[in-house]
């Protein structure tokens, strides 16, 4: 006789869980960063001052090379950043998720269609293809983002076919179709909810690739000067005599922050895994 | 409280045995005032339907339960109480002295080591027997039970839930404990393994001299393996005796009901439902379903010994 | 009495692999026929094919050989909309009473996406959801329940009470009681035989045990290796 079997809820389990707790508050902080860097930032991240200042009392990380403040350099380059994240992995996992479903459901030829489909783009190299369309077209996040998450679908198909595979077999979605009822509403409806929490972590650790991916593109100089990335900031860095010169104040802020926002999603992305295997070991 | 026919020899005795858990909704008592002892090689069946309880007291024996359950009353085995012993003390009894044979086969073995291996591992831990012999006895006790050297190499995926479930027993018989508690070892075979299984579990059992608490809700397959018989109803034991006295001639109105249920009586149904473990009725749990029911039955009623000058009888009902 | 489901020489054959083909043949020549108010009662053991029978018979798989009449008509040359009004009067019950309920949802979710199904007002659910479970014996109280939280009889209950929502002819039960307890499985028996009397239905009742067989059936069949014996 279970917990969950007389209440009939699964235990708020996930709120208790200590990464969770350290992984949403953080995740919350870069949000509000990003979404209020106008009101944070001291000064305006394109606004010029005296070049290679070290940190002081004036800017608090000092300024680069074209003198402009880069704490607000940080602070608005949040927003890049996590566009580029967000952007792909909402992007990928929509297709992902489609595919999978898709795949797993209908089974027979449109399974084999879709995972021949999948095959191929797993083969495509994605860094060097963005290279070659960097080459070509003007680099602009969006584009990025864009190509990130059409190629990046590949493994939440996978994973959301093959628990589509099991799902399905269920005794509820047999009753369902002996029932009558459309392949979509029993889709969305009993087979959706049940494999969403292996989406969610696929997704939260999409944005964290998105964003070390982004990075490493701007890193490598490919990225978009325009939109001031933490990427961009430490390609500047590595570029501008910032390493040479060791101010660590420019090029180890940004990676921080990256390598903070990676941990942050992939502690909500654990949590959630964790509250899920409760609820199943509880029911 | 002593049980008159526990005269000799009885192996494990549980007293008062009272189970609680705490949980969100309140209080759940799982089990009430369990009492009951198990002789020296005989097989007593604790019979019930799901949800009344008699996988908790197996649990509760041998200090299984979660942390948020309350166990009070004692369970005397060789002369001393389990549930005072510790943590440490139950290991060297769990699995050497007392076994126990869950429901869940595959879920118990670990699916990445070969069946033998894990049959094995009881003799290599306890016995401190060399890999070689224990492998050798481990193969001869899956033999017995229908499962050839082939299949004793193989791994647990690439069993069915049946064979599994023999595994299993396999496994807790080879220390030959004193005491083996099987709980539901009919589950997931086909009628025919079945008989197969627990005939050659009982054959087993007789040479190494157990005894066995066989706690299952099929009636027939009790009736069939045991000496003697405890039926429970929401946590309560309601009538114990001979196995065979019980069904020519059930107490108990719930037995009564329950027997009646068979196939082979008719599929009469017991009118309304299993009462909620969370409120259960005032006095006699079964009263609200009672055909006999009556005023005195709002309190309690306590047990009769000897019940219809059956000195091995004993009732939980105002009847008698 | 004419037949409302009838079965003609329906066999199924799985053939695998590209080259060398291999056949496993599953059902073969079976004909059968279930009437309006009566049950035949269809026992095998594990394995016997009797499930996949239940399926053909339900419309859900196309037999290999053979013809599935419903009233008359083969069900497999009939127009699909034509088609899915057949599966709603030929419906199912399962074995796993627990597992043919969606887990996170409401009981009370579970029976008004069936009355959503059949298009009947949201004013009228509460009073067909009412109606439902006292042809079942359930009490409105479990509604906002989930299926973990109802004994396994319960469950049972619900999906017959989904069942009979869509008002079919035949219910195929595959081994209806075999999960139960024995007095859940005595009432779910008997309530099944009410039903049946109430209703008219027709019943092809699947099962390894022939006691529950000869208490339910009028007439028996026995599938052994796929053939009828």
């Amino acid at each position: 006789m279970s917990e969950a079997a007389i209440t009939g809820k699964a235990p708020e389990v996930i709120w208790k869980s200590k990464s969770w707790c350290i992984g949403f508050i953080l995740f919350l902080s870069f949000l509000l960063m990003a979404l209020f860097a106008a009101e944070i930032a001291p000064y305006d991240p394109w606004a010029r001052f005296e070049p290679y200042q070290p940190p002081g009392s004036e800017h608090i990380l000092g300024t680069n090379d074209m003198g402009h403040d880069i704490l607000s350099e940080l602070i608005y380059g949040s927003r890049a950043s996590l566009l580029a994240g967000f952007g792909a992995a909402i992007l990928a996992t929509f297709i992902g998720t489609l595919v999978g479903l898709a795949a797993g459901y209908f089974k027979g030829m449109t399974d084999e269609a879709l995972m021949g489909i999948t095959d191929i783009f797993l083969m495509i190299p994605q860094i060097p293809l963005i290279i070659v369309l960097a080459a070509f077209l003007r680099p602009s996040l969006y584009l990025i983002a864009i190509i990130m998450g059409l190629l990046w679908w590949t493994s939440t198909a996978r994973v959301v076919r093959s628990k589509t595979l099991q799902v399905r077999e269920m005794g509820y979605v047999q009753a369902a179709r002996s029932l009558g009822f459309s392949d979509p509403h029993i889709i969305l409806t009993d087979v959706l909810p049940n494999i969403l929490y292996v989406i969610m972590p696929k997704f939260l650790l999409a944005i964290a690739s998105a964003m070390i991916a982004e990075a490493s593109i701007s890193f490598l100089g490919l990225g978009d000067i325009t939109m001031k990335s933490w990427g961009m900031m430490i390609n500047n860095a590595f570029n501008r005599g910032g390493f040479i010169n060791g101010y660590w104040w420019w090029y180890l802020t940004p990676g921080l922050c990256i390598t903070l926002f990676v941990l942050c999603v992939v502690l909500m992305g654990c949590a959630f895994e964790e509250q899920e295997n409760e609820t199943m070991r509880l029911q | 409280m002593t049980d008159p026919s526990c005269s000799d020899r009885p192996i494990l005795v549980v007293a008062g045995l009272t189970v609680g858990f705490e949980t969100a909704a309140g209080r759940v008592m799982a089990a009430e005032d369990v009492s009951f002892c198990l002789r020296q090689s005989e097989t007593l069946a604790l019979v019930g339907e799901t949800g009344c309880g008699k996988s908790v007291v197996a649990s509760a024996i041998m200090k299984l339960l979660p942390r948020n359950a309350s166990v009070r009353g004692h369970a005397e085995f060789a002369g001393r109480d389990l549930l005072a012993r510790s943590e440490k003390e139950m290991a060297e009894i769990r699995g050497k002295e007392i076994a126990i044979v869950f429901q869940n086969p595959s879920l118990a073995l670990n699916p990445i080591i070969r069946i033998a291996e894990q049959v094995a591992e009881p003799l290599q831990v306890h016995e401190h027997a060399s890999r070689h012999k224990s492998i050798k006895t481990a193969e001869e006790m899956l033999h017995r039970l229908g499962l050839g050297s082939r299949e004793a190499h193989m791994y647990p995926f690439q069993f069915s839930g049946g064979m599994n479930q023999r595994a299993m027993i396999a496994t807790s018989m080879i220390l030959t404990p004193k005491v083996i508690i099987a709980d539901e070892p009919s589950h997931g075979l086909d009628a025919g393994l079945v008989d197969e299984t627990m005939k050659e579990m009982m054959k087993i059992k007789e040479q190494i001299g157990s005894s066995l608490l066989l706690i299952t809700h099929d009636l027939t397959l009790a009736r069939r393996f045991s000496e003697r018989m405890a039926v429970m109803y929401c946590g309560e034991i309601v009538e114990t005796g001979k196995s065979e006295e019980i069904f020519n001639k059930p107490l108990h109105p719930y037995t009564r009901a329950l027997l009646d249920c068979l196939p082979e009586r008719g599929f009469h149904p017991i009118p309304g439902s299993s009462p909620s473990m969370i409120n259960p009725p005032a006095g006699c749990k079964f009263r609200p379903r009672c055909p006999h029911a009556g005023e005195r039955c709002m309190k309690r009623p306590r047990i009769v010994e000897g019940a219809e000058k059956d000195c091995d009888r004993e009732v939980r009902c105002w009847l008698y | 009495m004419l037949a409302v489901l009838r079965a003609e020489k329906v066999g199924l054959v799985y053939e695998s692999g590209l080259i060398f083909k291999s056949r496993h043949t599953v059902l073969k020549g079976i004909t059968l026929e279930l009437q309006e108010g009566r049950t035949l009662g269809l026992l095998g053991a594990s394995g016997s094919g009797k499930s996949t029978l239940g399926r053909i018979l339900a419309g859900q798989q196309r037999p290999t050989s053979g013809r599935v009449l419903f009233d008359g008509e083969d069900i497999w040359l009939m127009p699909k909309g034509e088609r899915s009004a057949y599966k709603k009067q030929v419906q199912m019950v399962f074995q796993d009473p627990e597992g043919s309920l969606n887990p996170r949802k409401s009981i009370e979710r579970s029976i008004h996406e069936v009355l959503a199904l059949l298009k009947v007002p949201p004013g009228k659910w509460q009073s067909r959801t009412k109606e439902a479970f006292e042809m079942v014996g359930l009490s409105e109280d479990l509604l906002c329940r989930r299926p973990a939280q109802i004994s396994g009889g319960q469950c049972q209950r619900v999906a017959l009470a989904r069942v009979l929502l869509l008002r079919p002819r035949v219910v195929i039960l595959d081994e209806p009681t075999s999960a139960l307890d024995i007095s859940v499985q005595a009432q779910i028996l008997n309530l099944l035989k009410e039903l049946q009397s109430d209703l008219g239905l027709a019943y092809l009742l699947i099962s390894h045990q022939p006691e529950v067989i000869s208490f339910m059936a009028h007439e028996t069949l026995c599938l052994e290796g796929g053939e009828i014996v």
